[in-house]
C-alpha cells in the first residue's frame, strides 16, 4: 500500500474529526454567547413546584358492609393571581367564568378584594362544583388562562347520626398533636381523626401522600410534569358493629330516657319517725327523674365482638364536616351553660359513655362478689345466711360501734310494702343474687377481708374479670375504671377527692360497700359487659373487638346503595374471627351453676318467702318475656347518686344469653333514672327481643342531608314499638 | 527486549549518549502524555464539583476514588507501553476470547438475576467488560486486518473484520448498552476506512448499525431509558418530561456559563440536584457552567491535541498494524468525545457514554490509559 493512499485515508479521518469538533465547538460558542441570556432567564424563572397528592382516606363499613364513612370529591374552581392582577384581564376572566360556575362577577370581585385568600395558592372562585362543569372548564383552558380545578375530598357519613360515637369525627391537627403528625409525614393543614374509629384507626385509614413535581415558569404556570409519586390510599376498615342492632339500641336507649323523664321519684317517709316525716324533708314528696344520659353495650360473648355501642346524648358527626362557625358550634356543642359555668357533665355530648362512663355499678356487681366468695372457698354453694334486714359487722368491737366511731350497721333496701328494710330470711348465694340481698353480700364483704388477713382478696378476684383496667377496645379515651383499695384511697385523698382521714387506710367498711358495688368502685358499661360475658362463657375474659376486618384500599360499592361489596374485598390483615382471650380464669362448673341459677331466677323467678313472698328484682319486668325469645340470665343494679336522693339513683342492668347458639351479652346504664328494673332493665329486655327477632325493628336507611339550620346535635329518634318496655314493675324498693 | 526502555544501558558505544535515538524509551510522545495527564487531573476537579452536593456523607468520595483509579490506570498504561505492540498482537486472539467469554457470562448472569447487567460487582468497584472490549476488539481487528497487505481490503477480509467487531457489539447491545456498542462500531469504521475498505463497505456498516438499533428497539433490547432518550430527541413533544428535564438542565448549565463561567464551585445547576449522574454523564455541563466558553474550549482543545498527536503517530507508524491501532483509538476518542459533549448540548440523544479522562469511572479510565499506552508503544517503536 502506497504511503500516499494511507495518508489520504487518514486525511478522511482527520476531516471527519475536524467536522465533528467544529460542530461541537460552534454549538458551544452559540450556547454560551448567543443563547446565554435567554437560558439564564429560563433558569432564573423556571422553578420546580411540588404538589402533594392526597391519598384517599379509607372507608369504614359496618358488619353488613354498610358504608358508614365515605369520601366525597370536592372540586373547586380557582384562578391564578398572576392572570387577574390587571383589572381588565380580571374583568374578562371573571365574565367568562361567571356563566360556568353560576357565581356573579361582583362576588368574584369581592373575593378578589377580600384579602382572606392565600397569595401563594390560586384564588378560589367557586367551591363544590359538579364534575360536568369541572370538565367543561378544563376543556376550555385556552379561553380561561390560569384557571385550575382543585381536587379535594370531604368525609361523609351516609348513615349519620347512627353510631357517631363509634365512628367518630375528623378535625384539624391541634397544637398538642402537631409534632406527632408532622413526624408521621402529615401536612399540618390536613384533617385527621379526632374521635372514635376515625382517631383510633387513623394510621390504617390515612394512607400515604404522593408527590408530583412540576416545572413552572415565572407566572407560576405549569410548564411540564417532572416526576410523580402516586399516593397510597388508606385501608378500609370494617367494624363488628351491625347498624341494625346499633340503631335499635340507640332508639331503645333514647326512648327509655325520655320515658323516665316523665316518671316521678318518691321522697320516702321515714320509718324512724314512724312515717311522720319525709326522709329528705327539704324536698317535695315527689321529684321527677332527670334521666339525662346513658349507654348500651351489645357484645358477642363467644368472640368478644361488639355488635352495638350506644351512648346518649348523641350527635351527628356530619356537623364536623359542615364548616360550622365558632358560634354555631358552641350553640350545638355547648361547653358552658347560660350562666357561663361549665356545663353539667350529665349533658356532655362528645363522650362515649359506653366506654368512658365512670359508673358505680350497684348490685350488678354482686355476681363478681359471689364469685370471689365461692372461688376463694369462703363459702360453698350450700351455705346459708339468715338475712334479718340489716347487717352488723362482727369484726368491730361493740363499744366502738356503740360510740359511733365506726359505722357498723348496714341496712337492706326498703321494701315498699312495709316501708322498712326488706327481710329475706335464709338465703344462699343463688337466692341472694335472685332477690339481691344486701345483708348477705355485706357479710361476704366483711369476711373476705377478716378471714384473709385483711389482704385485698376481693379486689384480686374481681380484677380478674377486667375491672380496674382498660379492656383494650380499639376506641380512644377508654376509662380504666377503679377497684377501691388502700392505694386508690391514698391517691384520692392526695387529689382531694376524699378527705385525708378517710384516705388514711382501707377499712372493712370499704370492703362491705364494695361487695354490693358501691363506694369508690367505678366501671364503664363496656367493662360490665366484659365481666358478664366472662360468666356467660365459663371464664374466658374476651377482649372487646370492634374491628372485624381491614381491607386493601378500593373495596367497590355494591349494587345496593349505601353498601360496599365486601365479597370483592382483599384483606389487608387477617381478621380475628375467634377473638382474643385476655385471660382464662378459674370457673368450676359448681360456681358457674350457682351464679347462673341466681341470675336466671332474677329474670324468671321465683324469689323467696320470709315474712311474705319477695319476688326477684327482674321477675315482674320479665313477666311477659316470651319463651321463644333468647333465654337469658341477668342482674339489676341501682347506684346511689349524690345525697343518696332516690331521684339520683342510676339504673343498671346486665344480662347474657343462656343459649350458646346466640351468645349475646347486653348491658345498659341509665343515669338518674331509678332502679335497675325501671330504667335499664327494660332497655336490655327490648334489646334481647330485637336480637331474638321478635321486636319490630325499623329498617336502617341512608340518612337525609344534615339540616344545618338545626340547633340540636342530633335529631331525636324513637323506638317504633315501645311495648317491649312493659312488664309488671317490681313492688320492691331495693337498691337491687 | 521489550522492557529495555526501563533499564538504561550504561554504554551504548555512542560516547556520552547513553541510548540510541531509536531506543523506545527515548521516543515517548511527551505532548500526548502531558495532555492526557492534564485532562485526567482536570477530571478530578470536575468530578468533585459535580458530585460533592449529591452525596450526603463524604463530598470527596467520588473524586478520591477517581484519583485511585487514575493511579491504577497509569500502572496499566506503563505496562502496555513496556511491550512492543507486536507482542500484544500475538496475544490479541487470547484477550479477545476472554472478552467474549466475560460478555457472555455477564449476559447469562443478567438473565439469571432477571435484570439488566452491565458490570461485574467486584466489591470496591464495578468492572464493565464492555470497556475491556474496546481495547481487545481493537487489538484483534487491527491484528486481523494487518495480516493482509494491499491497497484495499478484500471483501472476505472485510466480512471477517465485521464479524470480529460484530460479536462483542451484539453482546454489548443486549446488555443493553447501546452507547458502548456505538463506540465499537465507530472504531471499526475508522480502522476499516484506513485499511482501505471501499466506500460501499463503510455504507454497509452504517446500514447494519442502524438496522441493529432498530432491531434492538423492536426486540425490546433497548432499556426504557434509552428508548425514551432517543424518542425525546426525535420528537420532544412525545418525550416524558423527566428525560427532557434532565437533558435540558445540562444544556442550560452550559449556556448560563457564558464566556468566562460562573467560577469554581459557583454553578447553581452544578450544585443543585437537577442533573442526574452529572459526575459520569454530564461532566461537560459542569465545565461549561463553572468555566464557560474558555473552560469548554480548553478541554475540547486538549482532546483535539491528543487526537492530532494520535493521528500523527498513525502516520509515523512503522507498519500497518501500528497505523490501524492508532486509527482505532483516534476513532473511539473522537466519537466518544463528540457523543458526550453533543448530548450535553442537546444535539445528540442522551446515552450513558462517559467523556474520556474527565468522567468518573474506573473501567473507562483504565481502558483509555491502556489504549493510549498502545499508541505510545507505536510511537516509541516507530523507527526500524
Amino acid at each position: 500500500m502506497a504511503a500516499d493512499v494511507r495518508a489520504t485515508r487518514l486525511g478522511i479521518l482527520a476531516l471527519v474529526g475536524t467536522l465533528l469538533f467544529g460542530l461541537v465547538g460552534a454549538r458551544l460558542w452559540f450556547l454560551q454567547t448567543v443563547e446565554q441570556e435567554a437560558l439564564q432567564e429560563k433558569v432564573d424563572t423556571t422553578k420546580l413546584r411540588t404538589v402533594p397528592l392526597l391519598p384517599e382516606r379509607g372507608r369504614i363499613f359496618d358488619a353488613d358492609g354498610r358504608i358508614v364513612a365515605d369520601n366525597e370529591r370536592v372540586l373547586t374552581v380557582a384562578v391564578d393571581w398572576q392572570v387577574i392582577r390587571r383589572s381588565d384581564d380580571r374583568a374578562e376572566i371573571f365574565r367568562r367564568l361567571s356563566g360556568w360556575v353560576d357565581v356573579p362577577v361582583e362576588e368574584m370581585e369581592a373575593r378578589f378584594d377580600s384579602q382572606v385568600y392565600s397569595p401563594f395558592l390560586p384564588m378560589p372562585i367557586a367551591e363544590d362544583i359538579d364534575e360536568r362543569t369541572a370538565t367543561a372548564i378544563k376543556e376550555r383552558v385556552e379561553d380561561l388562562p390560569g384557571v385550575t380545578i382543585i381536587e379535594d375530598s370531604r368525609r361523609v357519613y351516609p348513615y349519620a347520626p347512627l353510631a357517631s360515637h363509634v365512628v367518630g369525627y375528623m378535625g384539624r391537627i391541634t397544637a398538642e398533636t402537631k409534632d406527632v403528625y408532622r413526624e408521621a409525614g402529615y401536612y399540618l393543614n390536613e384533617r385527621v381523626g379526632q374521635f372514635g374509629i376515625e382517631l383510633s384507626m387513623e394510621e390504617e385509614l390515612h394512607g400515604n401522600w404522593g408527590l408530583v413535581t412540576y416545572e413552572v415558569d415565572n407566572g407560576s404556570r405549569i410548564v411540564r410534569e417532572v416526576s410523580r409519586t402516586p399516593p397510597i390510599n388508606g385501608n378500609d376498615v370494617q367494624l363488628t358493629i351491625d347498624l341494625d342492632q346499633q340503631q335499635y339500641a340507640e332508639q331503645a336507649l333514647e326512648t327509655q330516657l325520655m320515658r323516665r323523664r316523665l316518671e316521678l321519684s318518691t321522697n320516702p317517709k321515714d320509718p324512724e319517725t314512724n312515717f311522720q316525716t319525709l326522709v329528705f324533708p327539704d324536698y317535695p314528696r315527689e321529684v321527677p327523674f332527670k334521666a339525662p344520659a346513658g349507654a348500651v353495650v351489645v357484645q358477642n360473648n363467644d368472640n368478644g365482638h361488639i355488635i352495638a355501642l350506644a351512648s346518649y346524648p348523641t350527635f351527628d358527626n356530619r356537623w364536623f364536616e359542615s364548616d360550622l362557625s365558632g358560634g354555631k358550634f358552641e350553640e350545638i356543642f355547648p361547653s358552658v351553660d347560660e350562666f357561663g359555668e361549665p356545663i353539667d357533665p350529665d349533658e356532655s355530648i362528645l363522650v362515649n359513655r359506653a366506654i368512658q362512663g365512670r359508673y358505680n355499678l350497684g348490685s350488678t356487681f354482686k355476681p363478681f362478689t359471689a364469685y370471689a366468695a365461692l372461688n376463694t372457698g369462703l363459702m360453698s354453694v350450700n351455705d346459708y345466711y339468715v338475712d334479718g334486714g340489716n347487717y352488723r359487722m362482727t369484726s368491730v368491737p361493740d363499744d366502738q360501734c356503740d360510740a359511733g366511731l365506726v359505722r357498723c350497721v348496714y341496712k337492706n333496701a326498703t321494701c315498699s310494702g312495709t316501708g322498712r328494710s326488706c327481710v329475706y330470711g335464709a338465703v344462699d348465694v343463688e337466692t341472694a343474687l335472685a332477690v339481691s340481698s344486701d345483708a348477705f353480700f355485706y357479710r361476704v364483704g366483711e369476711l373476705l377481708m377478716t378471714e384473709n388477713d385483711y389482704q385485698p382478696v376481693l379486689q384480686e378476684q374481681v380484677r380478674q374479670f377486667g375491672f380496674g383496667a382498660d379492656t383494650g377496645i380499639e376506641l380512644p379515651f377508654e376509662f380504666d375504671g377503679t377497684v377501691p383499695d388502700a392505694e386508690l384511697k391514698a391517691e384520692y385523698a392526695d387529689r382531694g377527692v376524699i378527705s385525708e382521714s378517710e384516705g388514711a387506710g382501707y377499712y372493712t367498711g370499704d370492703n362491705v360497700q364494695l361487695a354490693i358495688g358501691q363506694g369508690l368502685l367505678s366501671a364503664s358499661p363496656l367493662q360490665l359487659a366484659v365481666g358478664y360475658s366472662t360468666i356467660a362463657n365459663h371464664g374466658f375474659v374476651m377482649k372487646p373487638e370492634i374491628i372485624r376486618a381491614i381491607y386493601e384500599p378500593g373495596v367497590p360499592d355494591a349494587l345496593e346503595p349505601g353498601f360496599a361489596d365486601i365479597s370483592q374485598a382483599r384483606l389487608a390483615v387477617e381478621p380475628n374471627v375467634e377473638g382474643d382471650v385476655v385471660r382464662q380464669i378459674s370457673m368450676p362448673q359448681a360456681i358457674h351453676q350457682e351464679i347462673n341459677e341466681g341470675l336466671r331466677r332474677v329474670i324468671q323467678g321465683p324469689g323467696t318467702t320470709s315474712d311474705f313472698y319477695h319476688s326477684t328484682t327482674g321477675e315482674k319486668l320479665f313477666y311477659y318475656y316470651p319463651r321463644s325469645a333468647i333465654p337469658i340470665a341477668g342482674k339489676t343494679g341501682t347506684a346511689q347518686g349524690a345525697g343518696n336522693y332516690p331521684w339520683n339513683d342510676s339504673s343498671a342492668f346486665a344480662a347474657y344469653s343462656r343459649d350458646p347458639e346466640r351468645p349475646y351479652t347486653v348491658t345498659a346504664y341509665l343515669e338518674k333514672s331509678g332502679y335497675g328494673s325501671q330504667g335499664a332493665g327494660p332497655v336490655v329486655k327490648c334489646m334481647f327481643l330485637q336480637l331474638s327477632g321478635i321486636a319490630p325493628t325499623d329498617p336502617v336507611v341512608l340518612s337525609d342531608p344534615l339540616n344545618t339550620d338545626s340547633e340540636v346535635a342530633a335529631e331525636p329518634k324513637q323506638l317504633a314499638d315501645t311495648s317491649c318496655y312493659e312488664g309488671r314493675f317490681s313492688s320492691v324498693r331495693t337498691t337491687e | 527486549m521489550a522492557t529495555s526502555f526501563l533499564s538504561r544501558k550504561a554504554d551504548s558505544g555512542l560516547g556520552n549518549i547513553r541510548a540510541s535515538p531509536a531506543d523506545p524509551s527515548r521516543n515517548i510522545d511527551w505532548v500526548l502524555m502531558s495532555v492526557q495527564f492534564i485532562l485526567t487531573v482536570m477530571g478530578f476537579f470536575v468530578v468533585f464539583s459535580a458530585s460533592r452536593t449529591r452525596i450526603s456523607e463524604d463530598p470527596y468520595a467520588f473524586a478520591t476514588r477517581q484519583v485511585v483509579f487514575s493511579i491504577i490506570a497509569i500502572i496499566v498504561m506503563f505496562f502496555v507501553m513496556a511491550f512492543d505492540y507486536e507482542w500484544w498482537k500475538d496475544r490479541a486472539a487470547f484477550l479477545y476470547g476472554v472478552t467474549l467469554v466475560l460478555l457472555t457470562l455477564l449476559f447469562l448472569l443478567g438473565v439469571a438475576a432477571g435484570e439488566d447487567k452491565i458490570s461485574f460487582d467486584l466489591g470496591p468497584f464495578n468492572f464493565q467488560p464492555a470497556e475491556l472490549a474496546k481495547f481487545t476488539t481493537l487489538l484483534m481487528l487491527a491484528a486481523y486486518l494487518s495480516g493482509e497487505r494491499g491497497e484495499e481490503v478484500s471483501y472476505a477480509r472485510f466480512l471477517g473484520g465485521l464479524m470480529i467487531v460484530g460479536a462483542p457489539a451484539v453482546l454489548v447491545i443486549i446488555q443493553p448498552d447501546l452507547g458502548s456498542a456505538s463506540v465499537l462500531v465507530s472504531m471499526a469504521m475508522g480502522v476499516l476506512l484506513v485499511a482501505g475498505a471501499k466506500a460501499r463497505y463503510i455504507a454497509l456498516i452504517t446500514f447494519l448499525s442502524i438496522a441493529t438499533v432498530m432491531a434492538a428497539f423492536v426486540g425490546r433490547l433497548v432499556n426504557n431509558y434509552q428508548a425514551a432518550r432517543i424518542r425525546s430527541l426525535i420528537n420532544p413533544a412525545a418525550a416524558s418530561a423527566d428525560d427532557l428535564y434532565q437533558a435540558e438542565n445540562a444544556m442550560r448549565a452550559i449556556g448560563t456559563g457564558g464566556v468566562w463561567g460562573k467560577g469554581w464551585l459557583e454553578g447553581p445547576l452544578t450544585n443543585g440536584r437537577d442533573i442526574p449522574v452529572m459526575w459520569a454523564d454530564f461532566p461537560f455541563a459542569a465545565i461549561g457552567e463553572q468555566f464557560g466558553l474558555v473552560g469548554g474550549s480548553v478541554v475540547l482543545g486538549l482532546i483535539a491535541i491528543a487526537l492530532v498527536r494520535i493521528w500523527r503517530i498513525a502516520h509515523l507508524a512503522r507498519d500497518l498494524l501500528g497505523t490501524y491501532l492508532c486509527a482505532g483509538v483516534f476513532s473511539m476518542l473522537l466519537w466518544q468525545t463528540f457523543q458526550n459533549v453533543a448530548m450535553t448540548m442537546q444535539i445528540m440523544p442522551v446515552t450513558g457514554l462517559p467523556l474520556p479522562f474527565i468522567s468518573y469511572g474506573g473501567s473507562g479510565l483504565i481502558v483509555y490509559f491502556a489504549m493510549f499506552g498502545l499508541v505510545q508503544s507505536v510511537h516509541m517503536r516507530r523507527m526500524r
